[in-house]
């Protein structure tokens, strides 16, 4: 079933509900003209616990990548002990073809910052910084101008409607980063925002333990967190009539993928953008209904689901849904953000790999051996084959050294080599035609090695 | 690729004798930005932008003075700012355009693009004009793929480009 009224995109107009040019900044008066701030409101009512648990009640995985469930990973936190206790919010946003945190900043920062107190009030979390990407100027510029207004109306701050936090005013800051995709993973994350290079921790200790500063910390996604108003407002059964429920026989521990997506579009399509839909909705459903079908009338040859590090579907995978499922049912490596990136019949798919290839090493953060090395010679080869100087060994290595990184847990500290290694393997497999017609044979004998995973 | 080491261990640095981080904008960090965080360090990266964008780049004179207000070694804020691609550490012209290299951009033809600002401008990407006035680069996704292909232009992005319509946005830098 489609969406039957928009959520988070409920005062930015997104077809079909309303139309791109209508859009324009909420103002803190819109918000809380439109329904803002009464699921905070009504967080302030509860007991801190309680929300956690309807957070977890309704099983709301987080929108970054991974889909952890967020009233999970809030239950995590050790009990309070007086000291400070942070949320970082990623607004990273550096994973190609995802641009839909972005359109929330643009257009409702109040959104995120409601979330954000909800948050804070849920896990006693007495500060939060929003660390948002270096290049993302003017959405800083927006957010600043919000949480400006949110302290002027004592969503944060000494005269908070919160009351303290920890013993300390609940207080909210923006942290700029400066053009580093790694930034975007969580530990990296933490050690930027503590002014050192974005390098990835190894965890344990789990930033929930020891996060910011060595202390306790929450970190979510923008659009997770926008999701949270909603949710305390209207409750777990409304939010659980949206999205894909658990199949019959699966146990309740696995999650399943309830409530809508901001699924953003871009490539190959008539009408790219950011659109709201519930999860589950198709490839081939979000380009016909919503992105006015393929460019120039041409075939459909791929899409990479949800940002590049999840690798691409095949021609024949246009009706994949677009669920938390994806991955174990389509062969690539999951959700991820749902930045579809469309693909038409003409698209070559050895610069594309050279594309997504050159993107992971130029953003390793160079810690591991695998995933600093790796992707590099990968992306040496692709571009040999791409101009027309590979062979048929080429293709078994760039198998053997794409399928080593981040393959063997262990080997790599975070999960960019993991995307890495998911994005060539499906590149490869699903479209070998393209890359065996791109080499001459080898004249190396026996070459050939198995891929063990 | 912050992994590249250079040979510089005999290199002398530039000095002068005015600070970078003058008395007026360590007050404002000071008063503004320091109150934010548990420790001092936590600003570096605050910092870092606040004198890139008075001076428009970091010399190392810079480093070493951030060092000091900031209680940490000059190598450990040479170590951070030279991770992170929007820092420079070398001078850039007055005007520096990114243009995004990634898949969705690809896929919208960044390449004409590109090719169309490099015989314009007479440079590669990595490169500044002789009169100091552009700097080319190509960069990684700007989080804008749905308005492929697109630029950054100092702070401003420039979305659905073409060779038909960059021509305006440069000329309006003149
Ligand atoms: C290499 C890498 C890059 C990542 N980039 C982002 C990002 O830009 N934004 C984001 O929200 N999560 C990103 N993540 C996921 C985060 O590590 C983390 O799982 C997420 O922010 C948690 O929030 P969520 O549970 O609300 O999704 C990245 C992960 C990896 C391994
Ligand atoms: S896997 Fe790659 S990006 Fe992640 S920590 Fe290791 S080298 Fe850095
Ligand atoms: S790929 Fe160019 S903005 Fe994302």
């Amino acid at each position: 079933m489609p969406l039957q009224e928009p959520v988070l995109t409920k005062r930015i107009p997104t077809p079909p509900f309303g139309d791109f040019s209508q859009r324009k900044l909420i103002s803190y008066e819109d918000f809380v003209a439109t329904g803002g701030y009464v699921g905070l409101k009504k967080a302030i009512d509860m007991q801190p616990s309680d929300i956690i648990d309807t957070m977890k009640a309704s099983e709301l995985r987080g929108r970054g990548g991974a889909g952890f469930p967020a009233g999970v990973k809030w239950s995590f936190l050790p009990p309070q002990d007086g000291k400070p206790r942070y949320l970082a919010v990623n607004s990273d946003e550096s994973e190609p073809g995802t641009f839909k945190d972005r359109m929330l900043l643009d257009f409702d920062p109040h959104i995120l910052l409601e979330g954000i107190a909800i948050c804070m009030r849920a896990c006693q979390l007495d500060t939060t910084y929003i660390y948002i990407r270096g290049e993302y100027h003017h959405q800083a510029k927006v957010l600043n101008a919000a949480i400006d207004e949110a302290y002027a109306n004592n969503i944060f701050g000494p005269n908070s409607i919160m009351g303290k936090i920890n013993d300390r005013e609940p207080r909210c800051f923006v942290h700029r980063g400066a053009g580093a995709y790694i930034c975007g993973e969580e530990t990296a994350l933490l050690n930027s925002l503590e002014g050192k290079r974005g390098w990835p921790r190894i965890k344990p200790p789990f930033p929930a333990v020891a996060g910011a500063f060595g202390r306790p910390t929450i970190i979510n996604n923008v659009e997770t967190l926008a999701m949270c108003g909603p949710i305390i407002d209207r409750g777990v059964d409304w939010f659980k009539t949206m999205g894909v429920a658990r199949p019959e026989g699966v146990p309740p521990h696995v999650p399943a993928s309830y409530g809508p997506k901001l699924i953003g579009v871009s490539g190959h399509v008539n009408r790219p953008g950011v659109y709201e839909e519930n999860l589950g909705i198709t490839v081939r459903e979000m380009i016909e209904k919503y992105c006015g079908g393929m460019r120039n009338g041409k075939k459909f040859k791929s899409a990479v689901p949800g940002g590049i590090a999840m690798g691409v579907l095949g021609t024949d995978q246009i009706d994949a849904p677009l669920d938390f499922d994806i991955g174990r049912n389509f062969g690539c490596l999951g959700l991820g953000t749902a930045g579809v990136i469309v693909m038409d019949e003409d698209t070559d798919m050895v610069a594309m790999a050279r594309n997504v290839v050159r993107f992971f090493s130029h953003e390793s953060c160079g810690q591991c051996t695998p995933c600093r090395e790796g992707s590099n010679w990968v992306y040496k080869t692709l571009k040999r084959i791409e101009e027309g100087n590979g062979t048929t060994a080429d293709l078994d290595l760039l198998l053997e050294v794409s399928g080593s990184q981040g393959a063997m847990p262990g080997t790599t500290i975070c999960g960019l080599a993991d995307g890495t290694n998911w994005a060539i393997k499906t590149f490869l497999n699903k479209f070998w035609d393209d890359f065996e017609s791109r080499v001459k044979p080898s004249k190396i004998a026996g070459y050939s090695l198995p891929v063990l995973v | 690729m912050p992994w590249i080491t250079k040979n510089s261990g005999t290199m002398q640095i530039d000095t002068r004798e005015e600070a970078y981080l003058d008395e007026a904008l360590k007050a404002e960090i000071e008063a503004n930005i320091i109150p934010r965080y548990p420790d001092r360090r936590a600003a570096m990266l605050p910092t870092l932008h606040a004198v890139q964008h008075k001076v428009g780049w970091l010399p190392a004179q810079a480093l070493k003075e951030i060092g000091e207000f900031l209680g940490t070694a000059p190598a450990e804020v040479m170590d951070t700012a030279t991770f992170y691609e929007e820092y420079w550490l070398t001078p850039k012209g007055k005007y520096v355009i990114w243009v995004c290299q990634s898949i969705s951009c690809e896929l919208m033809d960044r390449e004409s693009l590109m090719t169309k600002l490099k015989a314009k401008l007479s440079i590669e990407p990595g490169e500044t004009t002789e009169d100091g006035k552009f700097t080319l680069m190509n960069v990684e996704c700007l989080g804008s793929c749905g308005t492929a292909p697109c630029a950054l232009v100092d702070e401003k992005l420039h979305e659905n480009l073409s060779v038909d319509n960059v021509d305006a946005i440069l000329d309006a830098l003149e």
